[in-house]
C-alpha cells in the first residue's frame, strides 16, 4: 500500500509518497506537480532581462537567483575575451545582500517552519507569536537588504560590472542599524546568548538547556530522538565560492575535489503520477548540500562536534541551520565595515551585444549550490538552464539508489518521516522552476 | 462583539514573492488581528490547504497569488474548482501582485478579472511585482473598515496607482533639466534616456512608500521595469529605446511635441550644479 502526504508550506506544495513496511517507511518518493518553465521564458531576450527574470523563479531566495546569473553572464563576457574586473566595494555588497538573504531565509524556516511543525509533532500547539517573531526578524534583515539593493523580494541590483546602487554613509548606516536590530533579536529571543559566544561553542553541552527559541527547539528534538533520526548519505557537496564557503566535496568530514562541469541532472521518478522535477548529481552520485554541508566544509568546531555525535542526523542538520545564521550576521557586519564608499560601484563592460559565449555562474544559496548557464549570441539568451540546491538533497531517486531526503525518511514513522523531510528546508518553486 | 472577517489567501502559479513581500509588513501581527485567517502558505492559520480544497469553508476576502492556469490543482484540486467557490462566497477579490491583476511573469491567459465575469465586479488589482506590503495593508484595512476603493480603469485603488514610480524619485531635478545618467553605479543622472527607466510611464508608489521604509529601485539605481503594468515583463529591460536618440516612449500623457519642446528648452542650458558628482564641493 502507498500512502500519500502532502506537504505544505515549502514554498508550494509536494506530495511524499511512502511505501510501508510495519508501520515504516520502506521507501519514499517526492513528488512535485506545479513548473512555470522559467528557462523556456529567457530564450530569445537579451541577457541582462535574465537579471529581472530569474529572481522571479523565488520568492526567498531571489537574490540568489540574481547573484548566480550575473556571474553567468560574466563568466560569458571573460571566455568572449572580455574579463571583466569588480570593484572590492561591489563585491562586498553583492555577498553582504547575497548573505542577507540567506539569514532571511534561516530565521524564517526556523519559526515559520521548523518550530511550528516541532510543536505540532510533539502534540502541542505553538506559541500564537513565535511565527511572528520569525517574519519580525526576518523582515529587519530585509529592510538591511533594501537599503542597498533597493528592495527585497526582486531587484535586480547585480548587473554585469558590478552593482547600480552607490550608497553613501546614509544607506550603509540604515542597513547596519538593522543589522544591529536583526542581530539583537537573534541573540536575545532565538539563540538566548551572545553570537559569540554560540559561535565559539566547542561542543553541544555549551548550548544545551538555554531558555530561548533554540532551546525549546532543541529539548523537543532529542525528546524526539532527532539525533539518530534523518541521516543520510553524510556525503555534501560545496560548489560556490565565497567568503562562508569553498567548493569541495565531502565523505563526513574528509574533502575532497569538486568539478562543476560534473554536475549533471536526470528526471526525477515517483511511486505514482509524473513530477516535474530533476535530480541534480554529482557523476552520477547525489550528495547533500546546503548549510551542514557548508559548516563541515568550513570545520565550525560546534557543528564538527555535532556530526561525530550523530552524524548527518536531523538534529545536526537544524543546527548547522542556526548555526550558519549567527556566522553571517557576525560576517556580514564585517564586511559591510570594510566597504569603502569612494570605490567604483560599477566599471562599464563591453556592449553585451557583443558578446557570444558561454557562461556558468555559481553561487551558495540558502539551500546549497545554485548553478545557472547560459549561452549568449550576440547578447541574446540562446540557452539557459537552471540547477537548484533542491534538486540535489530533494531529489526523487529509484530505491537502490535513493535521494539523500529520501534516505533520510527510511526507517521512520509517517509522520517523523515529514519532519525530517522538511529538515532540509524543501523548496517546491525552485525544484521545478 | 462581531466576528472576524475570514481571509484565505489562495495560489496559483507563483514564485511566493507576494508572500513573502507581505511578511515585511513592520505591524503584521496588528494588521491580521483584524483578521480569521482561514489559509496562508506561510503564516499560521485555522485551515489546512487538505481542508481548504474540500470547498466546505466560505471565506469574506479572498487574497489570490499567482496567475490563474484553470487546470492547475492545488492538493489535487483544479484552481477553476477553487475559484469558483471562493470567489462567489468573497465580498472582495483581491488580486495580489501583477501574475494575478495581468498575468505577469507566469501567466499566458491574463488576469484574475478576464477568468470570469461573475466576480470581475468584485476584483481588485494590486499589480506588482511584487506588491509592497503597505499596499495590501492599506486593502486589508479598508476592508475591515468597510470602506470602498476609487478604482482605477485597470480597477487599481487610485489610492497607490493614481501617482507615477516617477513621482518622489530623488533623480527629479537630472530628469527636469535633461541630464542623463552616465551609466550605473551613480546617483547623479536619471535613468530614462539609456537605462530603460519606465518610471515616468508606470503607476505606482515605489517612490512614495519606500520598500523596507528605506528605498526604492530608481533610488539604489535600477531603472523602473515598469511591473505594475499590465505590459510586465517587457523586453530590454535595461535599455531605452529610441529613434533619432529621442525616447521612443514620452511619459505618460505628455504629448511628443510639449516633451520635445521642453527638452529642447533643457538641453540648451547646462546646470553646472547638476552636471557635478553630488559629493564633489
Amino acid at each position: 500500500m502507498i500512502e500519500r502526504r502532502l506537504i505544505e508550506r515549502i514554498e508550494g506544495e509536494a506530495e511524499l509518497e511512502f511505501e510501508e513496511c510495519e508501520g515504516r517507511v520502506a521507501y519514499a518518493t517526492i513528488r512535485f506537480e506545479h513548473m512555470r518553465g522559467m528557462e523556456r521564458l529567457l530564450l530569445g531576450r537579451e541577457g541582462r532581462d535574465a537579471l529581472v527574470l530569474t529572481p522571479r523563479v523565488c520568492g526567498i531566495c531571489g537574490h540568489a537567483h540574481l547573484m548566480a546569473c550575473v556571474l553567468a553572464l560574466e563568466d560569458a563576457y571573460a571566455n568572449a575575451g572580455h574579463a571583466l574586473t569588480l570593484s572590492p566595494k561591489a563585491q562586498a555588497l553583492r555577498e553582504a545582500t547575497l548573505s542577507l538573504e540567506m539569514i532571511q531565509n534561516h530565521i524564517k524556516w526556523w519559526y515559520l517552519v521548523m518550530s511550528e511543525e516541532l510543536y505540532a509533532l510533539r502534540g502541542f500547539t505553538p506559541p500564537k507569536e513565535s511565527a511572528l517573531r520569525g517574519a519580525y526578524g526576518a523582515q529587519i534583515i530585509n529592510r538591511a537588504i533594501s537599503a542597498l539593493a533597493g528592495q527585497w523580494p526582486h531587484n535586480s541590483y547585480m548587473i554585469p560590472g558590478g552593482v547600480t546602487c552607490d550608497p553613501g554613509a546614509l544607506e550603509l548606516l540604515q542597513a547596519q542599524t538593522a543589522l544591529f536590530e536583526a542581530t539583537r533579536f537573534v541573540q536575545e529571543t532565538l539563540l538566548g546568548m551572545e553570537l559569540e559566544r554560540f559561535l565559539s561553542a566547542l561542543t553541544c553541552k555549551e548550548i544545551t538547556g538555554i531558555q530561548s527559541d533554540a532551546g525549546r527547539v532543541e529539548a523537543m528534538l532529542l525528546e524526539l530522538g532527532m539525533q539518530e533520526k534523518g541521516r543520510a548519505y553524510d556525503r555534501f557537496a560545496v560548489l560556490g565560492s565565497h567568503g562562508f564557503a569553498a567548493p569541495a566535496r565531502l565523505r563526513g568530514t574528509k574533502t575532497y575535489k569538486i568539478d562543476p562541469a560534473q554536475v549533471h541532472t536526470e528526471a526525477a521518478i515517483t511511486l505514482r503520477g509524473e513530477s516535474m522535477a530533476r535530480n541534480a548529481l554529482y557523476r552520477g552520485t547525489s550528495y547533500e548540500t546546503g548549510p551542514l554541508a557548508r559548516a563541515l566544509q568550513r570545520g565550525d568546531p560546534l557543528i564538527k562536534n555535532m556530526h561525530r555525535r550523530f552524524r548527518d542526523s536531523t538534529y545536526t542538520r537544524i543546527f548547522a541551520r542556526l548555526y550558519e545564521c549567527a556566522l553571517l550576521l557576525e560576517r556580514t557586519a564585517a564586511l559591510l565595515r570594510g566597504v569603502v564608499l569612494g570605490e567604483a560601484s560599477w566599471i562599464e563592460p563591453p556592449p553585451i551585444e557583443r558578446i557570444s559565449a558561454e557562461g556558468v555562474g555559481i553561487v551558495e544559496a540558502p539551500r546549497g549550490p545554485l548553478i545557472h548557464r547560459v549561452r549568449l549570441e550576440r547578447g541574446i539568451i540562446a540557452a539557459y538552464e537552471i540547477i537548484t540546491p533542491t534538486q540535489w538533497n530533494l531529489a526523487s531517486a529509484p530505491r537502490e539508489r535513493p535521494g539523500p531526503a529520501q534516505k533520510a525518511m527510511e526507517g521512520l514513522h509517517v509522520s517523523e518521516a515529514a519532519f525530517v523531510f522538511r529538515s532540509f528546508d524543501v523548496c517546491s518553486v525552485c525544484t521545478t522552476h | 462583539m462581531h466576528s472576524k472577517p475570514k481571509a484565505l489567501w489562495l495560489q496559483g502559479l507563483t514564485c511566493n514573492g507576494n508572500s513573502h513581500s507581505f511578511l515585511n509588513h513592520p505591524q503584521l501581527g496588528i494588521l491580521m488581528e483584524r483578521f480569521e485567517l482561514l489559509y496562508h502558505p506561510h503564516l499560521p492559520c485555522t485551515l489546512s490547504l487538505e481542508a481548504v480544497v474540500t470547498c466546505m469553508h466560505e471565506c469574506d476576502l479572498l487574497l489570490f497569488e499567482g496567475a490563474f492556469e484553470p487546470t492547475m490543482r492545488r492538493a489535487g484540486v483544479a484552481l477553476e474548482r477553487l475559484l469558483e467557490h471562493y470567489g462567489a462566497c468573497a465580498a472582495q477579490i483581491v488580486a495580489v501582485g501583477s501574475c494575478a491583476s495581468f498575468g505577469g511573469v507566469f501567466g499566458s491567459s491574463g488576469g484574475l478579472d478576464a477568468q470570469s465575469q461573475a466576480w470581475s465586479e468584485k476584483i481588485i488589482n494590486l499589480s506588482g511585482c511584487p506588491i509592497h506590503p503597505e499596499w495590501l495593508a492599506l486593502i486589508l484595512s479598508g476592508f475591515a473598515e468597510g470602506s470602498a476603493f476609487a478604482l482605477d480603469a485597470q480597477r487599481r485603488p487610485k489610492a497607490l496607482y493614481a501617482h507615477l514610480v516617477h513621482h518622489g524619485c530623488t533623480r527629479n531635478e537630472y530628469f527636469e533639466w535633461k541630464v542623463d545618467a552616465k551609466g550605473f553605479g551613480v546617483n547623479e543622472g536619471c535613468l530614462y534616456y539609456d537605462q530603460g527607466c519606465r518610471g515616468v510611464l508606470s503607476h505606482g508608489s515605489c517612490n512614495r512608500i519606500l520598500w523596507g521604509g528605506v528605498s526604492s529601485k530608481t533610488r539604489s539605481g535600477q531603472p523602473c521595469f515598469g511591473c505594475t503594468e499590465s505590459d510586465f515583463p517587457r523586453r530590454d529591460l535595461f535599455k531605452t529605446r529610441k529613434n533619432m536618440s529621442i525616447p521612443h516612449e514620452v511619459p505618460l500623457g505628455v504629448s511628443k511635441r510639449a516633451y520635445l519642446t521642453l527638452a529642447g528648452i533643457a538641453k540648451t542650458f547646462t546646470i553646472e550644479r547638476l552636471s557635478k558628482d553630488l559629493m564633489d564641493d
